[in-house]
Order: C-alpha cells, then sequence, then structure tokens
C-alpha cells in the first residue's frame, strides 16, 4: 500500500513537471523590414476646353474669345519651391497663322487671367518661342500650401489695331498652357 | 596626417552630396503641355457707301452743261483675302437707250449722261462694264490690289452733267425725266 501511495505520487510530480514545461513561450529573432515611401513632387495642369474661335473685325482692338478657358493646376511640393503656370505660343512672329504667310503675332494675343487687365504674350518665358508667352500664375510654396490646387480663368482677345492690313482669312494656331514647379 | 586625410575625404564627400542634393532639388518638375486651339476668322467683306442718293437737274434745251445739284463721294471700303487683284467701282445704267426717260417714249441716253469724279474729266456713260447694260457705264476705279491694301477704304467725289447737245437731244420734249443711276464695286478675281 505505502509503495502504491508512492507511485501516484510520483506520477502526479511527472505530469506536473510535463504540463509546466508545455506551457513556456517559444520565439524566433526578430526580423526587421525596411520602410522606405516617397512622395515624390508632382504638378498636373488641366483644361476645361480645348478649342476657342474668333470672329475678327479688320483693324479692330477688340476681337474676343469664343470662350473662356480654365486652367486648374494641382501640385505636392515642398516648402521653398515655386510653382507657376505659362502660356505661351511656339512662335512670337505668328501665333496664328493663315498659312500663306500672313500671321498674327503674340504680341496681339492677350489673355486676361481671374479678371485681371487684358496683357500680350510677348515675354519669354520657360516654354516656348522667345517674347511669345506670359506667366498667368506664381505661387511659393510654404508649410501651408505644399499640396495645392489652382484655378486660372482665361479670356482671350486678339488687338488687330496694329494689323490694319491684315487680308481676310481663316488664322489658325495653338496656344499652349504649362504648368511648373521648380 | 592619416587623420587629417580622412578627414579631407570626409569633408570632400558632404560637399558632394550636399552638391548633388542641392541639384536633385533645383530640378524643375513640369506638367505636361495642354493646348487650346485657336481659329481666328477675318471674313472677306466689301462695302460701298453714297454721302446722298438724289441728284436733279434743271434742263436747258440743247445746252451741253446741265450740272447736277449735289455731287456725290461713293466710299468703297474692303477687307479681301491673298489673291484679290481688283476692287473696281463702276457707274451705270440699266439701259443705254434710255437712262433717263419722260415715260412716254423720250428718253436721255446714258452717252449724254457725263460724270467727273474726283476732279478728272466728265466723261460719258457709254461702256460695257462689269454690271448694268452695254455700253451704259463707266469705271470710276480701279484699284491694283497688293500686299499693302488687302484692307482699305477709297472715296470716289462725283460731280453730274448731262450735256442735251448732240444727236437728236436739241429736239427732248419738255418733261420730267428720270431715272436711276447705280454705283457699285467689284473684287476681283
Amino acid at each position: 500500500m505505502k509503495s502504491l501511495i508512492q507511485f501516484v505520487v510520483c506520477s502526479s510530480l511527472l505530469l506536473l513537471c510535463a504540463v509546466s514545461a508545455g506551457a513556456q513561450v517559444v520565439n524566433s529573432g526578430v526580423q526587421t523590414v525596411s520602410l522606405n515611401a516617397t512622395l515624390n513632387d508632382s504638378i498636373t495642369l488641366t483644361l476645361s476646353s480645348n478649342s476657342v474661335s474668333f470672329l475678327l473685325t479688320a483693324g479692330s482692338a477688340t476681337n474676343s474669345g469664343s470662350t473662356g478657358v480654365t486652367a486648374t493646376t494641382t501640385w505636392v511640393s515642398r516648402p521653398g519651391k515655386d510653382v507657376s503656370v505659362l502660356a505661351y505660343f511656339s512662335s512670337a512672329t505668328s501665333a496664328l497663322s493663315d498659312g500663306g504667310g500672313s500671321n498674327i503675332p503674340s504680341s496681339a494675343f492677350s489673355i486676361s487671367n481671374n479678371g485681371g487687365a487684358f496683357l500680350p504674350l510677348s515675354n519669354t518665358v520657360a516654354f516656348g518661342g522667345a517674347n511669345a508667352g506670359r506667366q498667368i500664375f506664381t505661387v511659393k510654396v510654404t508649410g501651408q500650401n505644399k499640396t495645392g490646387t489652382h484655378a486660372d480663368n482665361m479670356l482671350f482677345n486678339i488687338d488687330l489695331s496694329a494689323l490694319p492690313q491684315l487680308p481676310a482669312g481663316t488664322y489658325t494656331g495653338t496656344l499652349n498652357i504649362q504648368a511648373q514647379v521648380i | 596626417m592619416f587623420h587629417n586625410v580622412r578627414v579631407m575625404r570626409f569633408a570632400v564627400l558632404t560637399l558632394v552630396l550636399l552638391g548633388l542634393t542641392a541639384f536633385a532639388s533645383a530640378q524643375a518638375i513640369n506638367s505636361g503641355a495642354q493646348p487650346i486651339t485657336l481659329n481666328a476668322t477675318l471674313a472677306e467683306s466689301l462695302s460701298l457707301n453714297l454721302s446722298a442718293n438724289a441728284v436733279n437737274f434743271t434742263l436747258a434745251a440743247g445746252s451741253a452743261t446741265n450740272a447736277g445739284s449735289t455731287g456725290i463721294t461713293a466710299t468703297t471700303s474692303w477687307v479681301l483675302k491673298p489673291g484679290r487683284t481688283a476692287v473696281t467701282v463702276d457707274a451705270y445704267f440699266g439701259s443705254a437707250a434710255a437712262a433717263l426717260t419722260d415715260g412716254t417714249g423720250n428718253n436721255i441716253p446714258s452717252s449724254a449722261f457725263k460724270i467727273s469724279n474726283n476732279g478728272g474729266a466728265s466723261t460719258a456713260l457709254t461702256n460695257t462694264v462689269a454690271f448694268g447694260a452695254a455700253n451704259a457705264g463707266f469705271r470710276l476705279r480701279n484699284t491694283a490690289i497688293t500686299g499693302a491694301n488687302k484692307t482699305a477704304q477709297v472715296t470716289d467725289a462725283m460731280t453730274f452733267n448731262i450735256d442735251l447737245s448732240g444727236g437728236t437731244l436739241p429736239q427732248l420734249p419738255a418733261a420730267t425725266y428720270t431715272g436711276t443711276l447705280n454705283i457699285q464695286a467689284q473684287a476681283t478675281p
């Protein structure tokens, strides 16, 4: 009887030890994953429409475009940079042409931006021909506008007062609108 | 000495890295160029306006000189396409035989009606021009179009006379003679 009791006690102790050993946590070594997320500078520009018509009157200073165009510029950038929106032609002397040698220069083409004065495209800007452009908007990127959206509502006019001998014809051209962050 | 070389290497590398960083940050980022197609139409036009539309004559039988009551100035304006070579202004009647008529068979022919244009000689309307009847007109103007006058405006100051001295006109009966003189411009070709 005494041996039986001793056997039972020993067995219980062994079981307890086994249960205790099974509850211990076993960990692997730590494996690291390096994270590198880059948010690049970006800038996009979209236009509300891509076509403007003009019915010209010979010698008239006021020949308005058939419609205004809104340029919407969206950027993600860093403080200290400048965001600008530029309008330009590829040539100052022939912004619009009849294809037969008669041209309307960029200096006769003007833009009113967001209700401002009409100003001719007679400056040299980052894009296009020399003396064939105009900066229509610029803003310094700060901590407040690292991500921004801006709208430029443009109206157009062709001034023929300095071109009284322009012959009748259909004059076509391409005005480019482009944004830059630098 | 060895320490100094290491310091210099570090300084140079730092400067290079700073330069690259500055270069990278100075790069401009551009949006795509968005085009706006422009289409401007300057329509071709030709117009002629008169300073007045009525002239009276008090005729003297057989007289070569029966001046109109007033002169009339024709103002011609045009905007033309390249390729046009001339603008003409013509004066004409619908009939050479009956430029003016009393309505009962007595007529004053166009050959008896004369125009002096811009101080020039008084000339009878006996030519065939672009408009009107044969031998019933007079070309007041023929202006060549060059690169300098595709858009222009000119004036023709006309004075009028009826010559009743020729042919059977000295026998013209007393009456009121009416007629319509037309003035019209044309760009050619």
